[in-house]
């Protein structure tokens, strides 16, 4: 009997964990404003947090008649695709594929092959772009298999090569001889493309507006991202993910590696494809310099900006990718982001509201002596109109001294902000702080000066800065969890 | 009756080096056996010829009677033979769950059409495996219930990490586990109980268990039996009081001359 209960006890006693059992009331609750609004967020269910930003998209058409809105809207419908797949890929899997792009121009390619005039094929759609993603799959599938035994940088590598072999092929195959032919063979029509190409159509419907697509890649794009959602924690997506952590230990746990490494290729590829299948009905016509570098480079900046592996951050990577630019490209517009960015980014650095205050009171008064010293020394000067416009005029007019000659000041403020800045991350806490009001007014008059000057470079310095700030704040990307490696 | 592991002059060199020099090793079903040697004996080695990251140079292995020479990893844990690993190699960003989920990949058949559609199968093997997850749990107690179900691996103690991969070997299906050093790193207390929880394996779920441990007063508590490398070579084998006190093993331990003073 006495056995017997001290036989109880020690199965009770094995593994009772207090942490475990403590835990509901250990959890703090959230106190300030936005902490229980996001709270209140998260325990509403998927319909409804996905439902709202639907309803919100569906409606988009309905309020601009602009079709470039609506054009920004496709494209970054196909762009979400392609993230889709890349993400089944390198988020998933772990396979850091650098020829992406590649199965986009083959999918746009084959598309284009069967219906254009270019061979003289016109297939019907619900043929056509089956085909393409069996075409694609299968390259998918044929660059998989000789390299599923690469890992890490020598896949990159292998990748990298593979996409810059498509964008030659395709550049080059406008006069391919082949030895029955008398004359060479016009496959790709070489730098200029595939003009004319036939839109999709379905049923007696072709998809011709702009209008059409928004809502013919919304559907894909909902469709993608509720099948992303599936496959999150479905049998094939915890086996690329637990491949993308750790392979040697998946391959114990059962997960044949070499196979599922080709399904994400394959899987990838063809989504890749379709959607190549698609850009090219929506501009009716293919053009190798789509497929260029930059475009797997803003993919993968997406991706990662998003947070690898998670669905709402692969979305909202998607739309800084695609729509920042298109707002940077209006000078008043990006002014506006330029401000806020500073305003956040400074708020974030500074951590402290007092402080915050104090250093854009400072901020102010920097101009104010930097505008007195400019006129004492008798700088000419651009009067305001002939600079600013709009609501920001009165502010900004004011506060900045523009200087005739922008070329010579602006650069160097440039020179100076990049030096400044240099030294300040060598210096302590208190330095910076000091330094803080001075470095802010210095990249506001560098902004306003010289680099409004030209938006399209700004643009991309911006994009690029913007990113270099997102990652040091969240190295973990918008949406993902923190990746950690245990030592 | 088949041996639920089997091996027959298993051999492995590298260069020059034998690391396993013609090993015959019989494992009868449910039996604890603990492979005890010191540093470089071939230990490891052994695990790692078992579950087919090495193929053999010589010499046949069998689970349940049938050769598994030459299959890949996952292949042999599909067989039934899961591992832990010495250096604790977990899926450290996916959930506790997660981390049982995807290794019962062998055990579920759903396509990836099934997954996307959400098939009756995917649903039916989706509730299935995290009722299985649960039940496998449980052998550790409340430890890795409750909210820590969802918590990343990574954010897991030292001692929970090692029996989550013990968990995850279970969550395999398969009925014969193979532990590369489960106590190490853990204080005493913690010792004692991954302790019982390895001789529960045995007697609760008639598991197959090869263990190789340094602790002695772990091997001492739950083997049936010990095996003794060094070199690549058997030098002792029996009950535990019987290898402890034989006086190769000692000399393997800690030098010649080491027995005759003792």
């Amino acid at each position: 009997m006495s056995n017997q209960n001290e036989q109880e006890a020690t199965t009770r006693g094995i593994g009772t964990d207090e942490w475990v059992a403590q835990h509901e009331a250990r959890i703090a609750k959230p106190t300030t404003a936005m902490g229980k609004l996001a709270d209140r967020w998260a325990t509403l269910p998927a319909v409804v947090q996905w439902g709202i930003p639907l309803i919100v998209v569906l409606m988009i058409p309905f309020t601009t008649s602009s079709d470039y809105v609506l054009r920004i809207g496709v494209n970054l419908g196909l762009f979400i695709m392609l993230v889709i797949g890349l993400n089944l890929t390198v988020g998933y899997a772990g396979l850091l594929d650098l020829g992406f792009v590649a199965f986009y121009g083959f999918g746009a390619y084959f598309y284009a092959f069967v219906s254009s005039p270019q061979f003289g094929i016109s297939w019907p759609s619900w043929i056509s772009l089956p085909f393409v993603v069996v075409t694609t799959a299968i390259i998918g599938l044929a660059l998989g298999t000789p390299s599923r035994r690469l890992a890490g940088d020598y896949l990159a590598i292998a990748t990298l090569f593979f996409g810059q072999m498509f964008l030659v092929l395709a550049v080059s195959s406008d006069a391919v001889q082949f030895p029955w032919m008398d004359e060479p063979l016009d496959i790709t029509g070489g730098p200029n493309g595939i003009p004319s190409v036939d839109q999709i159509s379905f049923l007696g419907f072709t998809f011709n507006s702009t209008l059409s697509y928004y809502f013919l890649l919304l559907g894909i794009v909902v469709i993608g991202i509720i099948a992303t959602r599936r496959i999150h924690n479905s049998r094939q997506g915890l086996a690329w993910r637990s491949m993308g952590e750790d392979e040697l230990a998946a391959q114990h746990m059962t997960v044949p590696v070499v196979r599922m490494k080709l399904m994400a290729f394959t899987v990838g590829a063809s989504i890749a494809g379709l959607a190549g299948a698609f850009f090219a009905s929506v501009q009716m016509g293919v053009y190798p310099s789509t497929f260029k570098l930059p475009l797997l480079i803003m993919l993968y900046a997406a991706l990662i900006l998003g947070g690898l592996g998670s669905v709402p951050g692969l979305i909202i990577g998607a739309i800084v990718m695609v729509v920042l630019p298109e707002i940077l490209r209006f000078p008043d517009y990006s002014n506006y982001l330029f401000l806020v960015t500073v305003l956040i980014g400074s708020i974030i650095l500074i951590k402290s509201w007092k402080l915050v205050v104090a250093v854009f009171a400072a901020t102010i008064a920097v101009g104010f002596v930097a505008n007195a010293i400019f006129l004492v020394v008798g700088v000419p000067y651009l009067p305001i109109d002939e600079w600013i416009e709009g609501p920001l005029a009165p502010i900004l007019g004011t506060w900045i001294f523009m200087p005739e000659e922008r070329l010579l000041f602006g650069n160097i403020a440039f020179v100076l902000l990049i030096v400044v800045i240099a030294w300040m991350t060598t210096r302590s806490k208190r330095v910076r702080l000091f330094a803080m009001p001075f470095v802010l007014w210095l990249a506001i008059f560098t902004w306003e000066v010289r680099l409004l000057m030209e938006p399209s470079i700004t643009r991309q310095l911006l994009i690029g800065a913007l990113l270099v700030v997102l990652m040091a704040a969240r190295p973990q990307g918008l949406f993902g969890k923190p990746r950690v490696e245990v030592l | 009756m088949n041996a639920a592991l089997e091996l027959t002059g298993v051999t492995k060199t590298f260069g020059g080096l034998t690391s396993l020099n013609d090993l015959n090793i019989e494992v009868p079903k449910g039996e604890i056996l603990s492979i005890i040697g010191p540093n470089g004996a071939g230990k490891t080695t052994l695990f790692n010829i078992i579950t087919g990251v090495y193929i053999p140079d010589q010499g046949d292995v069998k689970v349940a009677g049938k050769s598994i020479v030459g299959l890949r990893p996952d292949q042999v844990a599909g067989n039934g033979v899961a591992r832990t690993f010495q250096n604790i190699r977990l899926f450290l960003n996916l959930t506790v769950e997660e981390n049982l989920m995807a290794a019962m990949y062998g055990r579920t058949r759903s396509s990836l059409f099934d997954s996307v559609l959400q098939t009756p199968r995917a649903r039916r093997e989706d509730k299935e495996k995290r009722e299985l997850a649960l039940e496998v749990l449980s052998f550790f107690g409340t430890r890795l219930t409750g909210y820590r179900l969802q918590q990343p691996a990574y954010s897991l103690s030292y001692a929970n990490r090692r029996r989550l991969e013990i968990a995850r070997a279970m969550a395999t299906g398969a009925h014969t586990l193979l532990l590369d050093e489960p106590a190490a790193g853990m204080n005493p207390a913690e010792t004692q109980e991954i302790a019982q929880v390895i001789s529960r394996l045995g007697s609760e779920r008639d598991y197959t268990i090869v263990v190789i441990e340094h602790d002695m007063h772990v091997v001492e508590g739950i083997s049936d039996r010990v095996i003794a490398l060094d070199h690549g070579v058997e030098i002792a084998q029996g009950s535990f009081d019987h290898v402890a006190t034989d006086p190769n093993v000692i000399e393997a331990y800690l030098g010649r001359g080491s027995a005759a003073t003792k």
